[in-house]
């Protein structure tokens, strides 16, 4: 019998969730401190003051607090979309949390979560979907597991039912991702990844 | 003494809102298969609970948040403008089709040009059978002026989790007012709840 708020192990509608990934920075952070805080988590950032046109792809977790326009593949790892950020591009990721503005489609391995600040217009595809009161959305949310497992691979449903901690992230830099497109920045050079 | 506890008591946060029963929406949700795929679209603006609500079934939920784009509709506009605003206000459309639309209150925020071309935009996306439920302000003249926020409760129950005191004057539509305005919805059951809404539930 279908049972409400049943969660199934899931962290789905968690209004209060402060989960997704403990190796994020707390989001409530001021966005000035954010990427540092990142870097000094090492975690790549990409500041507020970077665009990106084209596609991001890289085997680190990332935290976007400017703008990308185009795809974002970081299928093995985790990333944040900061109060900040915005983001015009379909996300591929272990994981996903969103704070700022996403415009495309979220695909989450193993997690995406929305926060109370972020607005996010799209569709999202993960077994474990998180929103928090106040965050706007528009769009679908697919939680059928078969159809997360279509969508995304075996690796979704592998991963969300493996609670092994991740590694902690190495000191790389930015470099160790690959950015197909345009890269501009004005002021605040890209946050290399800092141990 | 006991008095003064009982003041600062009583000047503590204004009191949670109260949950209403349901029993359509209770008895939709109760019958919705485990090992069956079920597409929901949803009329209101995201929920926490309906998440959780749907999350570990085999569910998608489409969320149309309507609530933001009303405006459009309140315009007098031409019919294929109005389609078109119409279509505006849902998510993309999808191959498959849903097989329940929670409209929660929403209806009521729509004259009936507005009601006749959104549902008729909503059945194009349904199939033969979808369950649509929907809360009709039937017995108060004023409701809020903004559509509710809509939460269920573990119970069944829903708590409207809106804070908004301004009022306006409400359509009431009638039975036959919607059966006029829904073309090819017919009313499966309709309840006269406490709260002076009438709860329905259409099947197409």
């Amino acid at each position: 019998m279908f049972e409400l708020g049943k969660k199934d192990g899931s962290e789905a509608g968690n209004e209060n969730s402060s989960q997704s990934g403990d190796q994020w920075p707390d989001t409530q952070d001021q966005s000035s401190h954010a990427a540092a805080s990142a870097a000094s988590q090492g975690v790549a950032a990409i500041g507020r003051s970077i665009r990106i046109n084209g596609d991001l792809e890289g085997e680190e977790d990332l935290r976007i607090d400017g703008e990308v326009n185009g795809t974002v593949r970081l299928k093995k790892n985790a990333v944040i979309i900061g109060s900040d950020g915005k983001i015009r591009a379909d996300v591929y990721a272990k994981s996903v949390a969103v704070e700022g503005a996403v415009e495309g489609d979220l695909f989450g391995a193993e997690q995406v979560s929305i926060r109370r600040s972020a607005t996010v217009k799209g569709n999202i595809t993960a077994p474990r979907v998180s929103l928090e009161d106040g965050a706007h959305f528009k769009g679908s949310i697919e939680m059928d597991p078969e159809a997360v497992k279509a969508a995304l691979g075996d690796a979704a449903i592998a991963s969300a039912s493996s609670k092994q901690s991740q590694p902690a992230a190495k000191p790389t830099p930015i470099a160790a991702s690959k950015v197909n497109g345009d890269a501009s920045h004005a002021e605040e050079p890209i946050h290399a990844a800092k141990g | 003494m006991i008095g003064s506890l009982a003041r600062s008591f009583s000047r503590e946060e204004p009191a949670a809102p109260e949950p209403f029963n349901a029993p359509l929406f209770r008895s939709l949700i109760e019958r919705i298969p485990e090992d069956e795929r079920w597409v929901v679209l949803d009329l209101g603006a995201v929920c926490p609970r309906v998440i959780s609500l749907f999350g570990g079934h085999r569910c998608r939920l489409d969320i149309a948040d309507v609530g933001l784009g009303l405006a459009a509709l309140e315009r007098p506009l031409e019919s294929p403008d109005l389609r078109k605003a119409a279509e505006a206000l849902l998510p993309e459309l999808h191959a498959e089709a849903a097989d329940l639309v929670l409209c929660w209150d929403t209806l009521n925020y729509l004259n009936r040009d507005a009601l006749t071309a959104l549902m008729a935009r909503i059945h194009d996306r349904c199939r033969p059978g979808t369950l649509v439920h929907a809360l009709i302000c039937y017995s108060d003249s004023q409701m809020p002026v903004e559509p509710g926020h809509y939460v269920p409760q573990d119970d069944g129950s829903l708590v409207n989790a809106t804070d908004c005191n301004e009022q306006r004057d409400a359509p009431r539509y009638s039975p036959e007012d919607l059966t006029l305005c829904m073309q090819g919805y017919s009313i499966d059951r309709a309840m006269l709840l406490s709260n002076g809404m009438q709860e329905f539930l259409f099947r197409l």
